[in-house]
């Protein structure tokens, strides 16, 4: 209720993107957090480790060199295929993106198509690029592309039909030629938006990297999951999964601060 | 001639993508692509045969469960977080965990915590929609406005007036978009849980995928297809009915 407390001052909408969740009140957050991991200590204790090891066992497998000396060349592993297939996606994207948004007449006649095709979940096109693919690193490439293809071109498109028409007809007034446009109009305008693509397609890609390696033939940290929860190192198992969460957290706060640097001269708008 | 424009330009979009993966289907062969026409005719079999029909309710059925869970609980903490800062800092580092660690990767952790049955389905499904959910809301909640409340404030409203006549017809519009999200999450999540263990609709793809033959698997693809916009296009008109006053802000 503060805005009403704290009157016509607050009356400015404040910004209300998702990356402004990052940066919060800080304190109250790490309580409760330490309050969370609290409540699952004393519930673990109630159960047998492989149902629910306590947070100190999971952090514990941080320390222990021989289940790092798995974990780390696997994330390195896993991190390759996601470069690969989060890269070929942006190459994809981004320009086709851009001729979609721009042009009225494709954006009309694709606009449905891609939305058709997008609403089918990505994981369903497993046993389909499995046919073309194979089992490996193909595959997972594919899987990882596909996941995060649909999301980075929604935005790009959105972006690009969003440019002011005015500028671009400034523009050309002043007899800027069409790659003078897109290079000092059109890309400054969708640069908010490549970045919200990037930020929507590396959670995507990193969500597709994992899936990819549970679903094809189990490989990198997928395997490691596996490998664990047969075990019944449900510890290690989780482990693996703080160890994504981590490096999708990560990759958050890079893009945002990559935002801060780009989009210097841009005033923060909510979305 | 406009609304024939509008109409007609998406259909050449769709006759374009139809004629190339058609050429494309007849050079490679059903193995590997097959194209339109067969997709088609193996299409109305499947209808006609009534299994991919059936695994396809029950998994739906199954999936409201945590569909629902997700909304009941996930709609109250987004408009908490937006209402009130204190319980702003308090959820938001587990949202902000959970909404960036795929669920897939909780899968194999889950199995082991609740078994390879209905609560390691519905708690997938749970888990995949409700951070959106929470988030959509939140953005709601956050955005009304001051000025109105300030109003209601001013004419001597109680806390539980404000919030019944000014906070939650506002944020009406989001809770709707909120459960657009959460379902189009929930249908991917519900699938590959179902693949995983391999029961229901995501199984019945599974099984599909080691044919020789595309036709049965792109059926299954295209019936996935046409769910998940049916779903998408209810709620929209569900929230054009419920809430005609916030149509543009909604989209």
């Amino acid at each position: 209720m503060e805005h009403a407390r704290s009157g016509p001052i607050n009356i400015r909408q404040r910004p209300s993107r998702v990356t402004d969740f990052l940066s919060g009140n800080k304190v109250l957050g790490l309580v409760s957090v330490l309050i969370g991991l609290g409540v699952w200590e004393l519930a673990a204790s109630q159960f047998h480790e492989i149902v629910l090891p306590p947070p100190s066992a999971v952090l514990a497998r941080f320390f222990d060199p021989d289940f790092l000396s798995r974990l780390l060349p696997s994330l390195g592993n896993s991190l390759f295929a996601f470069a690969v297939g989060f890269g070929l996606a942006l190459l994809v994207a981004i320009p086709l993106g851009i001729v979609l948004g721009r042009s009225p007449l494709l954006f009309k006649m694709f606009d449905p198509l891609i939305s058709a095709i997008y609403a089918i979940p990505p994981v369903a096109f497993v046993p389909f690029l499995i046919i073309w693919f194979g089992l490996f690193f193909e595959g997972r490439v594919a899987l990882i592309f596909m996941m995060c293809v649909f999301d980075i071109l929604v935005v790009i498109v959105a972006g690009a039909r969003d440019v002011s028409q005015k500028l671009v007809d400034v523009g050309r007034s002043f007899g800027a030629s069409r790659t003078q446009v897109l290079r000092l109009v059109v890309f400054p305008a969708i640069s908010p938006f490549l970045i919200a693509s990037l930020r929507v397609g590396s959670a995507r890609a990193i969500n597709g990297m994992i899936t990819a390696e549970l679903f094809f033939a189990a490989v990198n940290l997928g395997m490691l999951m596996k490998r664990s929860a047969q075990a019944f190192d449900t510890a290690s198992a989780m482990a693996v999964v703080v160890t994504i969460c981590i490096v999708g957290l990560l990759a958050q706060s890079a893009i945002h601060r990559l935002e801060d640097h780009v989009l210097r001269w841009q005033p923060r708008r909510s979305s | 001639m406009t609304r024939l424009r509008r109409l007609s330009l998406p259909l050449i979009g769709f006759a374009i993508f139809i004629v190339i993966w058609e050429i494309a289907g007849q050079i490679l062969g059903n193995a590997l692509l097959a194209p339109p026409s067969s997709v088609a005719q193996t299409y109305v079999g499947l209808l006609l045969e009534g299994r991919m029909l059936a695994e396809l309710f029950t998994s739906l059925r199954q999936m409201m469960i945590g569909f629902l869970l997700a909304c009941f609980i996930g709609m109250p903490i987004g408009v908490a977080m937006g209402r009130s800062r204190v319980s702003d800092a308090m959820f938001r580092p587990w949202v902000s965990m959970f909404v960036v660690t795929s669920t897939a990767a909780l899968i194999p952790v889950l199995i082991l915590l609740l078994g390879t049955g209905l609560a390691l389905r519905s708690s997938v499904v749970f888990l995949a929609a409700v951070w959106y959910i929470i988030l959509t809301t939140y953005n709601g909640a956050k955005g009304v406005s001051p000025s109105l409340i300030a109003t209601a404030r001013s004419f001597s409203a109680s806390r539980f007036q404000i919030f019944w006549k000014i906070i939650l017809p506002s944020i009406y519009p989001y809770l709707i978009t909120g459960a657009r999200i959460g379902l189009v999450h929930a249908i991917r999540a519900m699938v590959m849980a179902e693949m995983f263990v391999i029961v229901g609709y995501g199984g019945l793809i599974n099984r599909t995928g080691l044919d020789v033959d595309t036709a049965a698997l792109l059926s299954l693809l295209l019936t996935l297809m046409i769910v998940s916009l049916l779903a998408n296009w209810i709620l929209f008109q569900a929230g054009r009915l419920l809430a005609p006053w916030y149509e543009q802000r909604s989209s």
